[in-house]
């Protein structure tokens, strides 16, 4: 699980798996790899079963590339789309229950902290609409005034996709799905104002079509969750089955919504500025050295 | 039979775009050769949504990929073949 705690004798390296070589002489682990350099070097994430032309699969993907230190990271998900993709990754993956995922990020990231005390080890929760503001709502609630240190990531399909189309908490009123024929008759949950009430350190809400800004803002809400405290991000990723939008038009679509509701936004706390600012001035210091 | 993404190599090299290698929702599936400086589609792992097609049309205007049937591509790369091997790219797509 961790690169700095396990190293392969120099000339036993030719008997790791393949991927693993490939992701430390041509990956992520143990360097940082750009978006702009995409398609040239190894992915965390491998092949998956998830639809063609998937937003969120989109979205996963940036995300793997966004994670600081992948080789020091622990996957939180559960029951819903993403899993398919998030358990194909050289990444560790716990498949929490239904509505537990937060609760077990928080005792994971408790014990991390006193196993590896020198350590940074940041654990990351991803989990559908479903997972995180319906059935998961209280333990999502609940991690967030306890402050617990990791990120939160929803990954906001508007539907229960995974399961035939019903409507989630976090469906936009009037919505016509298969399981919600008459369209949905209350509002879209608003995440967003909950995650600022209970004091989220840093909260951004976006969609898959800028994928730089994807990746930048992954790797701050990380680096927040490590030192000050509880990172939230509401990501619009399409389900192109369920809202049956050709696969071609799945960016034009998040281009569409991200327009007209769904705007890129972040909420920094005034701690989690100062400490991205100290990051930022100690990162130039290096580079002048 | 199927469609995959198919890149003309020709329009590609001209520019330094890389935007398909970024919006493909498969990883390391547009790959790019960073010698030949083109990108390149390992066919194996194409699903064949087609939205490289509408990036490199709308967003890059340039124009350079086309959906093809794969029975029709005469030589292809498959990753699982040929594995990440980035210094030998070149020359082993068409």
């Amino acid at each position: 699980m961790s690169f700095k705690n396990m190293t392969i004798t120099p000339g036993w390296e030719k008997y790791m798996t393949k991927e693993y070589v490939d992701l430390v002489e041509r990956g992520p682990y143990g360097k940082q790899k750009k978006v702009s350099e995409m398609g040239s070097f190894k992915e965390v994430l491998e092949e998956h079963p998830m639809c063609a032309g998937c937003a969120m699969t989109l979205f996963i993907r940036l995300t793997m590339v966004g994670l600081p230190n992948p080789e020091h990271t622990i996957l939180i998900g559960t029951a819903g789309c993403g899993r398919l993709a998030l358990t194909q990754t050289s990444i560790p993956f716990i498949y929490g229950n239904y509505g537990d995922t937060n609760a077990v990020a928080s005792g994971l990231k408790r014990g991390l902290e006193v196993r590896f005390k020198d350590q940074a080890k940041d654990v990351v929760v991803m989990a559908g609409d479903g997972g995180l503001a319906d059935i998961g709502f209280s333990a999502v609630m609940h991690s967030w005034f306890r402050k617990e240190r990791f990120t939160t990531i929803m990954l906001d399909n508007e539907v229960y996709g995974n399961t035939g189309g019903q409507e989630s908490g976090m469906t936009e009123r009037g919505a016509l799905l298969k399981m919600a024929p008459k369209g949905k008759l209350f509002d879209k949950m608003d995440m967003i104002g909950l995650a600022q009430t209970s004091g989220v350190a840093y909260i951004a809400r976006l969609t898959p079509t800028n994928p730089t800004r994807v990746a930048s803002v992954i790797r701050k809400a990380v680096m927040i969750a490590r030192e000050v405290g509880p990172t939230f991000i509401q990501a619009y990723t399409s389900c192109n089955i369920e809202y049956a939008i050709p696969t071609p038009k799945v960016l034009d679509d998040a281009r569409d919504i991200e327009s007209k509701r769904y705007g890129f936004m972040e909420i920094i706390s005034d701690e989690a500025k100062a400490y991205l600012e100290s990051i930022d001035t100690s990162k130039k210091a290096k580079k002048q050295e | 039979m199927y469609l995959v993404a198919h890149i003309d190599q020709a329009i590609c090299s001209e520019t330094a775009c890389r935007l398909c290698t970024q919006y493909c929702p498969e990883a390391n599936t547009i790959l790019y050769d960073n010698a030949a400086k083109t990108a390149f589609v390992a066919v194996d792992r194409c699903k064949g949504c087609e939205i490289c097609v509408g990036i490199c049309d709308d967003l890059a205007k340039h124009h350079a990929i086309k959906m093809i049937m794969i029975t029709d591509l005469k030589d292809t790369f498959e990753l699982s073949k040929e594995g990440f091997r980035p210094e030998s790219w070149t020359g082993k797509h068409p």
